[in-house]
């Protein structure tokens, strides 16, 4: 890999970040829009080891925390887990393959709201199924759509190869 | 680069992931004293560059709607202009859309709502109103159509407004002619979007018919007197005998706020009533 590959990697994820603190809110009802940050989290994983992946996940996961303090701490458990998860399942299961890909940034997305809501203990009864069987794969859904564009998009600065399968 | 069997993850992966389970774990067990200043302290920090972006972006975007605003009443007024006799209507209309803030007492701070992405987010939602703009500590938060939450945790620029859909936000209501009062709490939903509330505690010989408003009433002194909460839709099933419980549709749903008006001032024994009676009869 060469050393640009490393910066405009950095750069993607950096743009991602931007875009959910930007762009996000007017993408129609939160609970809807795609997950930016969440998104820079799991293409972080395609390239990085699972322990690395796992703290970056803490991190991420902290700091919404701070912006969401009804699940303190909640947050930061379903990042640790899904960043983990998504990393060493990378490695170990999945293929490189742009579908594969969007089913990945899909499953992330519902675990980790699967996570927060259970962990957080707030979310209850209907409101809880709701959630989880509405809100969230519709959620996850847009995600995979706008994480598949940026692989396709930027593959070659990810630096991943994309099977033609 | 390739993705191999050497990401597989080694001891020191493992070790890594175990740790920041544990850490948060015990984020989650802190109390409550602990949690605020940890995260008081990562909004003023590392996330105050990302959280002034998306004050920036909301305010971009406020004014661009409220520049397509303006376009439509300049159009509105110039083909207005054009039927004198209706001129006096349409200016009284506008006159009724200028909003709730005239109508509220001195003593608030508008505030943009700082939208979050998790599933929890509804619960407490973050604004751009700090104590640098007057904001304090259970504060109530407002929309034009009634009340939101109560302000929890306040930094220098921004605030956290727990929102009534909290599980443990609780306001002492009434309803609108003061008949009957109780204390109303989150119920949970019934449907995608439809999140209600209850008023527990009224005593079982009253009776509160479907439709009836349900108002704060102002005792206890966090919020003042008036503020619209819900309206009555049924009661809730029980074996108790002493006491009923009925359904509200809030007033306002925390998700679909944009902005909030935060009362700063001496609101605490007064009484709004009125501005949000005006509100209603608004065209």
């Amino acid at each position: 890999m060469r050393r640009t590959d490393k910066y405009r990697f950095a750069l993607v994820l950096v743009i991602l970040v931007a875009l959910h603190f930007s762009v996000r809110s007017r993408l129609g009802d939160e609970r809807v829009a795609p997950d930016f940050l969440l998104l820079a989290l799991l293409i972080y994983t395609i390239r990085s080891k699972p322990g690395q992946s796992a703290a970056a996940g803490f991190v991420v996961g902290l700091l919404r925390d701070a912006l969401a303090p009804a699940s303190f701490g909640a947050g930061a458990l379903a990042h640790t887990l899904v960043g983990y998860l998504s990393a060493w399942g990378k490695a170990v299961f999945f293929a490189e393959n742009l579908m594969v890909n969007g089913f990945l940034f899909f499953g992330g997305t519902w675990i980790r709201n699967l996570v927060v809501v259970l962990a957080s203990g707030k979310l209850r009864g209907s409101m809880l199924v709701w959630e989880l069987l509405f809100w969230s794969p519709l959620q996850g859904i847009t995600t995979a759509l706008v994480g598949m564009f940026v692989l396709w998009a930027f593959k070659g600065w990810l630096a991943i190869r994309l099977a033609d399968r | 680069m390739t993705i191999g069997a050497d990401r597989y993850g080694s001891r020191a992966d493992t070790l890594v992931f175990l740790a920041c389970v544990a850490l948060s774990v015990a984020a989650m067990s802190v109390p409550q004293t602990w949690r605020d200043p940890i995260a008081k302290a990562l909004r003023q920090t590392v996330l105050a560059p990302l959280l002034d972006l998306q004050e920036e972006s909301e305010l971009l975007r406020t004014s661009k709607a409220r520049f397509a605003a303006i376009e439509a009443q300049r159009d509105s007024a110039a083909l207005a202009a054009t039927f004198l006799p209706e001129l006096r209507s349409e200016n009284a209309r506008l006159r009724g859309l200028l909003g709730l803030e005239n109508r509220l007492p001195p003593g608030y701070v508008a505030a943009e709502v700082l939208p979050q992405s998790l599933p929890t987010s509804p619960l407490a939602i973050v604004t751009s109103a700090g104590a640098k703009e007057g904001v304090k500590p259970l504060a109530a938060a407002l929309s034009p159509e009634g009340l939101v939450g109560i302000v929890g945790t306040v930094d220098a620029h921004t605030s956290v407004v727990v929102t009534w859909a909290h599980p443990e936000f609780r306001a002492s209501a009434m309803t609108s002619d003061g008949s009957v009062y109780g204390i109303v709490a989150p119920h949970g939903t019934a449907g995608g979007g439809v999140w209600l509330l209850e008023l527990r505690g009224v005593p079982y010989r009253q009776n509160v018919p479907e439709g009836t408003l349900v108002l704060t009433s102002g005792l206890g002194g966090v919020f003042p007197r008036g503020i619209p909460i819900g309206t009555v839709v049924g009661v809730v099933a029980t074996n108790e005998e002493w006491e009923k419980t009925y359904i509200l549709r809030p007033a306002v749903h925390p998700a679909a706020v944009s902005h909030l008006i935060i009362l700063t001032g001496p609101h605490a024994g007064g009484d709004l009533r009125s501005a949000f009676e005006a509100a209603g009869e608004a065209p």
